[in-house]
C-alpha cells in the first residue's frame, strides 16, 4: 500500500532538516515500509528567511529534476510532492507550495497582530487590559516585526501560529490525508517558531475536529524530532544564545508534561550538542539568517528514516529516542557513525558526491570526446548515439536544474565540514585522485575519473536508461546511479578500512 | 588462398617479372604468398580487435585511431619484409639459390628490391583491411564506437 509521509518543518531548523532530508533522498536513500511520497510542509512566518528560501529552492529543484526522470530507481527515487499538487491533482512545481502561509504576518508588528492598540488602559471599566498584556509581552515583543519570525520568543509564536490550522493550506492537508499516512514534525526547542509551533500543531492534529479527515489524522502515527541547542551566536542582542539552554529546559519540562506523558506522539527524537559548537553569524531572521548546514540536521533527517522503518513497532506509548555516534570526535567520519547509519548513508552519499564532483571536474575531459557524450557517431544505429551530448550539457534544463541542485549539494557538504562538530567524510579531490574521496579508504587500482567514463561508455546504450523528450534527465541520473555504484564496488571503496 | 594472394601481389601490384620467375615460383610453391596474405589480414584484425575491445581508454580521438593504423602498417610491413626476405634468400629451391649466387644473372640485385616492395604493398593492404575492420568492429565496441568517426 502506497503511503505518504507529511513532514512539518517548523522554523529555521525545520527548513534545514528538510534540506538535509532532500539531499539524502537525492542521493538515493529511500523511506521504508511503503512510504513512497514525502510531503514537506514548512511553517515559518519569516518568509524572507535565508534558510527557508534555500530549502524551498532545493525542494523545487528536486521536483523539477525528478519530473524529468523516467521511473527513477536510484538518485531521486523518492517522490516529493506538495499538498497543493495532491489536492488539486496538478503537477505544477512551485516552491511557495512547500510553505504554509500565515495570515497578517507580512508587514505587521506583534502588537498590531494582537490588536494591542485597541485594548483599553482602564482595566477597571473594561473587559480587556493593556497592562495585563504588558505582563506577558515586553515592549520589544510588541514592536517586533513578525515578518522576521519570533526572534526566539515562543510566547509570541504561540499566539501567531495558533491561526495556521484555520488556513486553506491546512484544510488541503486534511483533504489529502489517507489511511496509513503518517506525520513527522521537526522543530527546535530553543528558538521561537519551532518551540511554540510543535505543541500547537500536535494539539490540532490530535484534537481539532474541524480538519477534514480529522479522525484519520487523530489516529495517525506521528513522530517528531526536537532539537536541543546545537549552535551558538556570535553576538548577544535580541536573540541571545546564552539563553538557549535555559529555554530548552523549560520547554522540555512543558513537552514532558503535555506531550510525552500524554502520549501525543508515537516517537519523539531528541538531538543536541553541548560544548563543541560553532558560533554562527548573528541574525534574528530575514535573508541574513542563512545558517551553515550542520551534521545534526542530517542526523535529524536520519530520524525520519528511523521513524518510517520502525513504524510498525510503535505503540501508543511515546517512545523517546536519542541520536548518538560511536566516537566522540570533533571531526566525524563515516566510521564514527553507528552501523545502521553507515548502511543507510555511506553508499548513497558517496555515490552522489562522486556524481556531483564528476560533473564539475570530470566532465570537461570527457565531453565531446568520450563515446558516452557523443551524438554524432557515423555508421551506427540512432539509438547507439548518446543523448548526453554537448547540447544537453549546455541546455537550460541541465544548468538550472542539475547543475544548480548539485551546487547546493556540494555547498551542503562543505558547510557541514566547516561546522562544529565537522562532518567531513570526504577528501578534497581532483581528476587524478577522484576515487580517493572517502577518508580512511584507499581503495584499489586507478583512482581517476576514467573509471566512471569507462562505465558510462558501457552503459550508455542500455534501453532502460534512455531519455525521452519529456524526461530529459533520465539518462544522466540513471547512468550515474549505476556507474558510480559499479566503480565504488569494483574499487572496493565502500569498505571502511580505518576510522581517521 | 595461395592463388588469390598470388594474383594480388603479382598482377594487381604488378610485381611479377617473367625474367625472374624463379623467385615468384618459389614464393608461390613454398606458401610464401599465404604467409604474406595472412599477415595483412591477421595483423590488422588482431590489432583492431585490441583497439576496439581491449583498449579501455574512454577519451579516444581520431588521431589515436590514425596512430593505431600507422602502427599496424609498420608491424605488417616489418613482418612482411622478414617473410619475403626469408622466403627468397633462405629458400630450399636449389635453382633459385644458384641464380642468386650467380652475379651475372641479376637475380640478387633484383631480389634485394623485393622485400621492401612486399613490405610496402602489404602495409597498404593492412591499412585497407584495418579500415574495413574498423567500420565493422566499431559497431560492437562499447568504448571506441565513435572511432574513426
Amino acid at each position: 500500500m502506497a503511503r505518504k509521509l507529511y513532514i512539518f518543518g517548523i522554523g529555521g531548523t525545520g527548513s534545514r532538516v528538510l534540506k538535509a532530508l532532500t539531499m539524502l533522498l537525492a542521493s538515493g536513500c529511500k523511506l521504508k515500509n511503503d512510504f513512497d511520497t514525502v510531503i514537506p510542509i514548512i511553517i515559518d512566518p519569516d518568509t524572507s528567511n535565508g534558510d527557508l528560501n534555500r530549502t524551498k529552492d532545493i525542494l523545487k529543484l528536486y521536483q523539477e529534476i525528478r519530473n524529468q526522470v523516467n521511473e527513477p530507481n536510484d538518485f531521486f527515487s523518492q517522490e516529493i510532492k506538495t499538498v497543493n499538487e495532491l489536492a488539486n491533482k496538478s503537477s505544477v512545481v512551485n516552491s511557495d507550495y512547500f510553505q504554509f502561509s500565515l495570515n497578517d504576518v507580512d508587514q505587521s508588528t506583534f502588537g498590531q497582530y494582537i490588536g494591542f492598540n485597541t485594548l483599553n488602559d482602564d482595566y477597571k471599566n473594561s473587559k480587556d487590559d493593556k497592562n495585563f498584556t504588558r505582563l506577558l509581552y515586553s515592549e520589544k515583543n510588541l514592536n517586533s516585526n513578525l515578518n522576521v519570525g519570533f526572534k526566539g520568543n515562543p510566547n509570541m509564536g504561540a499566539i501567531v501560529l495558533n491561526q495556521f490550522t484555520d488556513s486553506e493550506d491546512f484544510k488541503r492537508f486534511g483533504q489529502t490525508f489517507s489511511d496509513g499516512d503518517a506525520i513527522f514534525i521537526v522543530n527546535s526547542i530553543f528558538g521561537g517558531t519551532g518551540a511554540a509551533g510543535f505543541p500547537l500543531l500536535l494539539k490540532n492534529l490530535r484534537g481539532n475536529s474541524d480538519i477534514p479527515n480529522s479522525a484519520k489524522i487523530k489516529e495517525a502515527q506521528i513522530g517528531g524530532i526536537t532539537y536541543l541547542p546545537y549552535f551558538a551566536l556570535n553576538k548577544k542582542d535580541e536573540v541571545n544564545s546564552d539563553s538557549f539552554e535555559d529555554k530548552a529546559k523549560i520547554a522540555i519540562d512543558y513537552y514532558n508534561r503535555t506531550i510525552i506523558k500524554q502520549n501525543k506522539v508515537n516517537s519523539l527524537y531528541f538531538i543536541g550538542n553541548k560544548g563543541n559548537t560553532k558560533h554562527l553569524e548573528y541574525a534574528v531572521g530575514g535573508k541574513e539568517q542563512k545558517n551553515n548546514a550542520h551534521f545534526l540536521e542530517m542526523a535529524g533527517a536520519l530520524a525520519i528514516f528511523d521513524f518510517c522503518e520502525n513504524i510498525v513497532q510503535t505503540t501508543n506509548e511515546t517512545q523517546v529516542k536519542e541520536f548518538g555516534i560511536e566516537n566522540d570526535t570533533g571531526t566525524i567520519l563515516f566510521g564514527d557513525l553507528n552501523l545502521n547509519n553507515q548502511k543507510e548513508i555511506v553508499k548513497p552519499l558517496t555515490k552522489y558526491k562522486l556524481f556531483a564532483e564528476y560533473l564539475n571536474i570530470g566532465l570537461p575531459k570527457a565531453l565531446n570526446t568520450s563515446r558516452w557524450t557523443k551524438s554524432n557517431i557515423w555508421l551506427v544505429k540512432r539509438n547507439e548515439n548518446s543523448f548526453l551530448d554537448e547540447q544537453y550539457f549546455k541546455s537550460s534544463e541541465y544548468k538550472i536544474q542539475i547543475d544548480a541542485f548539485n551546487k547546493h549539494f556540494i555547498e551542503w557538504l562543505y558547510e557541514m565540514e566547516d561546522n562544529k562538530p565537522a562532518f567531513s567524510p570526504f577528501n578534497k579531490i581532483n581528476w587524478e585522485d577522484a576515487l580517493s574521496l572517502i577518508k580512511g579508504n584507499k581503495g584499489k587500482g586507478n583512482k581517476s575519473f576514467k573509471s566512471i567514463d569507462i562505465e558510462n561508455c558501457k552503459l550508455i546504450t542500455a534501453i532502460d536508461l534512455r531519455s525521452t523528450l519529456d524526461k530529459k534527465h533520465t539518462t544522466l541520473i540513471k547512468i550515474f546511479g549505476k556507474s558510480t555504484e559499479e566503480v565504488l564496488s569494483k574499487k572496493n571503496l565502500l569498505k571502511q578500512e580505518q576510522n581517521g | 588462398m595461395n592463388d588469390i594472394f598470388a594474383i594480388i601481389y603479382e598482377t594487381l601490384f604488378g610485381l611479377y617479372e617473367s625474367q625472374f620467375s624463379l623467385i615468384f615460383d618459389t614464393l608461390y610453391e613454398n606458401g610464401g604468398y599465404n604467409l604474406l596474405g595472412l599477415t595483412f589480414i591477421l595483423i590488422p584484425l588482431i590489432m583492431f580487435a585490441a583497439f576496439y575491445f581491449l583498449w579501455k581508454y574512454p577519451y579516444g580521438k581520431f588521431w589515436h585511431w590514425l596512430l593505431w593504423l600507422i602502427i599496424v602498417f609498420l608491424i605488417t610491413g616489418g613482418i612482411s619484409w622478414g617473410i619475403s626476405n626469408n622466403e627468397i634468400f633462405l629458400s630450399n629451391n636449389q635453382a633459385l639459390i644458384d641464380a642468386l649466387a650467380d652475379p651475372e644473372s641479376g637475380y640478387e640485385e633484383y631480389a634485394n628490391t623485393l622485400p621492401i616492395k612486399y613490405a610496402l604493398f602489404n602495409g597498404l593492404l593492412s591499412i585497407a583491411a584495418g579500415f574495413i575492420y574498423s567500420l565493422i568492429m566499431k559497431q560492437f565496441s562499447k568504448i571506441q564506437i565513435h572511432l574513426p568517426f
